[in-house]
């Protein structure tokens, strides 16, 4: 890894010559909550954000996406994948966006993810945890990859570390805005991590979860969560690794018509409904016991939770993932 | 290359099988893709209404015949919709899709093809593959309907309960509702035919359990029982197939809509499926 370092001051005018990249996106406050949009100017960027209502992964997968038009009775491909900068995700949303790497460019690969993908400078930044994160236990708190580059912040600037080929030539490039790290800032940077490692309230007992949750299938615990819960999908939606989507036909007008996908989510009853009638998943207790599962899944993909604690901030019932599955845990120690 | 842009199909012809299900036969509009589409038995395709949207659909012609069939059931408003096609007209096509029934594996051994409803559409395609390439042992066919007037395929049943022994193909029927036809057919084929479910007519029927594999397909309710038969004659799990359905999107494992399973194995039914084996089912949970 290459570490530079970004002066305060030079900020400003770094933040402005990334717009020759394309479109910048950054989080801006939004009342009482923050949302990744565009921006022209670093003053309106929320720099110390918590997290945002819709994780970066809306400039990947969409809430609406076209696929197709349909032009006579031949189908054309939408192509977009503009050039853009998403400027100051967190290290949880980056490996969210990892996650969605391994599903939308595994093969075959996505090609409307791939081409925005592709087109796409991530550049990070350091933050400090609230009371909904746990990002920490999962791993998930430091990117290693996955960004161009990540700005850690220091009392006087902040600490650049390079993560890619292009995050290198966009340093070089700006040669000029860009200083050698001292062993001050090296010290800075410790001490905001040690910092920032103590102030977690929340963390999740990954210990042999995957089969003390299988076993639990059957656990009043989901019957308990299931109850509470209003089955409205908005841990789905806010979720970064959330990816179900499903595909509609709409007509535009008499000749012409899209087709289009869009945000599905498990906890709508249609999502395990097939043809003929039958749900695969027709409770709210299987719908909400199959988004845990899906979360906590172990394998060769991984954990598919980032502990980014959006689910828990804006579900209206107030479920938190991480005392669903500490509940589970510990009836599941108890023989049924 | 977009894995999600269909190929025309043109409509040969439609085949009205039951009130509810009709057979399509189709041909790529373009020759190429009509020359290399190559499948086998088990897998699905994607059929593309276009403007109407899109289905999940086994395929039910064998990859040793042309052109590709499917049977369609009229079960929603994309299915009534191409229900109301006609014999010229165009529809998208992408895949094929899945796994597929192991043939390779299986090749030398007997087939036990248990279907029950509409679950003979996929099983048809593995039926007539074992009797045109005439690389299994012997095939039998369980297959159960509700009424004599919901059986696919009829001319073809009818035909290999007349003529199968002699391509090694063993067919019985159960039916469930009693009509004048049933009793007909019941009288002409007395040991083959019987009133009740699936499961009944493994009745009086010996097989090599070392040297036979169960491919089910049919409404969920019946795998339990089919497989409690099986498992209780010595087959084993590994040998023990079934095709099974869920709501398929996007096909390739991406739309998340067929995730199944825990936090210790999830599987995507479009992808690793749909044809799994009971030693998938006995580590996956709510595959069955």
């Amino acid at each position: 890894m290459r570490y530079v370092k970004l002066p305060s001051e030079n900020l400003p005018e770094f933040f402005n010559r990334l717009k020759k990249l394309g479109k910048v996106y950054a989080p801006v406050q939004r009342g009482s909550t923050y949302s990744f949009e565009q921006v022209e100017y670093i003053d309106d960027v929320a720099l110390h954000y918590t997290r945002t209502v819709l994780p970066p992964k809306k400039f990947f997968v969409r809430p609406r996406d076209p696929m197709f038009k349909l032009r006579g009775s031949r189908w054309e491909e939408v192509k977009d994948g503009e050039p853009s900068v998403i400027f100051g995700i967190h290290a949880c949303d980056i490996h969210g966006l990892k996650i969605l790497d391994r599903v939308y460019l595994g093969e075959p690969p996505d090609p409307y993810y791939k081409a925005r993908r592709e087109k796409a400078f991530i550049v990070g930044i350091s933050c400090m945890p609230d009371e909904y994160c746990f990002c920490k236990s999962l791993g998930t708190d430091f990117a290693m990859d996955g960004f161009d580059l990540f700005l850690h912040e220091l009392p006087d600037g902040w600490l650049v570390r390079v993560g890619s080929v292009r995050g290198h030539e966009v340093v070089w490039e700006n040669e000029g805005l860009f200083e050698e790290v001292t062993d001050e800032d090296i010290r800075h940077f410790r001490e905001f991590e040690d910092r920032r490692a103590k102030a977690f309230k929340r963390s999740l007992n990954r210990e042999g979860l995957a089969d003390i949750l299988d076993l639990a299938f059957h656990s009043p615990v989901w019957k308990k969560y299931a109850e509470i819960c209003l089955g409205c999908g908005n841990c789905n939606v806010v979720c970064p690794t959330c990816r179900c989507y499903e595909v509609c036909d709409k007509w535009i007008n008499a000749y012409e018509a899209v087709r289009e996908r869009r945000y599905d989510s498990c906890f709508m009853e249609s999502h395990g409904l097939v043809a003929g009638g039958h749900n695969f998943r027709p409770t709210r207790l299987d719908r909400f016991r199959h988004r845990y599962y899906c979360k906590s899944y172990f394998g060769t993909e991984g954990f598919n939770c980032v502990g980014c604690g959006r689910c828990d901030e804006f579900c209206p019932a107030r479920i938190e993932h991480v005392k669903v599955l500490d509940d589970v845990r510990g009836v599941s120690y108890e023989p049924v | 290359m977009n894995p999600f842009k269909s190929h025309d199909v043109r409509i040969l012809e439609v085949r009205e099988l039951t009130p509810r299900e009709k057979l399509f036969t189709l041909r790529f509009l373009d020759p190429e893709v009509e020359e290399n589409f190559t499948f086998r038995p088990g897998q699905f395709v994607i059929v593309d209404v276009r403007g109407f949207g899109e289905f999940p659909i086994s395929i039910c012609s064998p990859p040793t015949r042309k052109p590709l069939q499917l049977c369609i059931r009229k079960a929603g408003r994309m299915t009534r919709f191409i229900h109301g096609m006609t014999e010229g007209d165009v529809v998208g096509i992408r895949g094929p899709y899945g796994n597929g029934f192991p043939v390779e594996k299986m090749e030398g051994s007997n087939l036990i093809l248990v279907a029950g409803g509409l679950g003979m559409a996929p099983l048809r395609s593995i039926l007539w593959y074992a009797i045109d390439t005439g690389r299994f042992e012997k095939t039998y066919l369980f297959y159960g309907t509700k009424s004599y007037e919901d059986i696919l395929f009829k001319d073809e049943i009818l035909y290999l309960l007349k003529h199968g022994e002699k391509l090694n193909c063993h067919v019985k029927l159960a039916y469930e509702v009693e009509t004048p036809s049933c009793i007909y057919l019941e009288r002409g084929f007395s040991e083959k035919v019987c009133r009740g479910v699936v499961t009944d007519l493994f009745r009086g029927e010996e097989f090599d359990v070392h040297n036979t594999y169960a491919l089910i397909c049919g409404p969920p309710i019946m795998y339990r029982f089919v497989i409690r038969e099986l498992l209780n004659r010595g087959l084993s799990p590994g040998r023990i197939y079934m095709t099974l359905e869920r709501r398929m999107r996007c096909g390739v494992g991406k739309c998340g809509h067929c995730i199944v399973g825990t936090s210790t194995s999830i599987k995507y039914v479009c992808r690793d499926g749909p044809v799994f084996n009971y030693w998938d089912a006995l580590s996956t949970r709510g595959l069955i």
